[in-house]
């Protein structure tokens, strides 16, 4: 990363952040309180069945979604009801709140983020109303994926557990 | 190369479920593909760089295919979009 850019966090063109070297496996942390499920837990196929990725769900107990690490946010929908950011390591992270919820158009969520924005871990990035949002009939549950799945050997959630927002959730080794 | 133009339909635009979709469907391909709307050009085998481009119901997308199979692929693509997108 350029010196220019590395001093306003913002590159000129939208080119993918470049990877950093790591030593031993990439931590990911809880971006919401509530209960850690496997993916494969999720109703809908596209993250039951890892199309997006593997990762792991967690059904949230608040309305705050905060950064699971530090790195880069790449894209937050228009309608706040999913993120998309880069880890530090290069990590890609998709942060769907909710099923089906880009149908909301942005009703009950808050975007606290921008695009191209640095963040570190625990930064807040949307707010929502897990009731609210349960009250229209969606299911609430957030999966958390990792897009780049195939450039991990190993991706190790730790489900099955009441989580804390900031609780090592995930673990990826090349 | 192949290109060839699609005007999405989904009302929700191109959010993460069919962009999931099309980059499984690109992966299968040896060629390069490419997606290119007005705010861009993303790699059509890695997702978030077609959820980057957040298109809309209604944007044109422009598939370039280019290098092995690129006809195939340019086929495969097309009928893909016109099913799911």
């Amino acid at each position: 990363m350029g010196f220019f850019q590395k001093l306003f966090g913002k590159p000129a063109d939208p080119a993918p952040s470049t990877p950093q070297p790591s030593a031993g496996p990439i931590r990911l942390f809880a971006p919401v309180t509530g209960e850690a499920v496997y993916i494969t837990e999720v109703s809908d196929p596209t993250f039951g069945e890892k199309i997006l990725g593997d990762g792991i769900a967690i059904k949230p107990a608040e309305g705050k979604i905060l950064a699971p690490c530090d790195g880069t946010v790449e894209q937050i929908f228009e309608t706040g009801h999913a993120v998309t950011l880069t880890s530090a390591e290069g990590a890609e992270i998709l942060i769907h709140v909710g099923l089906d919820t880009v149908e909301l158009k942005g009703k009950h969520y808050t975007i606290r983020a921008h695009d191209g924005d640095k963040v570190k871990r625990g930064d807040l990035l949307i707010e929502f109303d897990p009731t609210a949002i349960a009250a229209e009939g969606y299911d609430i549950i957030t999966p958390i994926v990792i897009c780049n799945s195939d450039d991990y050997s190993t991706i190790k959630p730790h489900a099955g557990q009441s989580v804390a927002a900031g609780d090592l959730i995930l673990e990826l080794e090349k | 190369m192949q290109s060839f133009t699609h005007v999405i339909q989904d009302p929700m635009g191109l959010h993460a479920r069919p962009a999931g979709m099309l980059a499984k469907a690109a992966i299968a391909w040896p060629c390069s593909i490419t997606v290119t709307t007005s705010a861009g050009t993303g790699d059509a085998k890695r997702l978030m760089s077609i959820m980057r481009l957040a298109a809309k119901a209604g944007n044109e997308l422009t598939v370039t295919c280019d290098g092995d199979r690129e006809e195939e692929a340019a086929a495969a693509i097309k009928a893909f979009l016109k099913e799911n997108l």
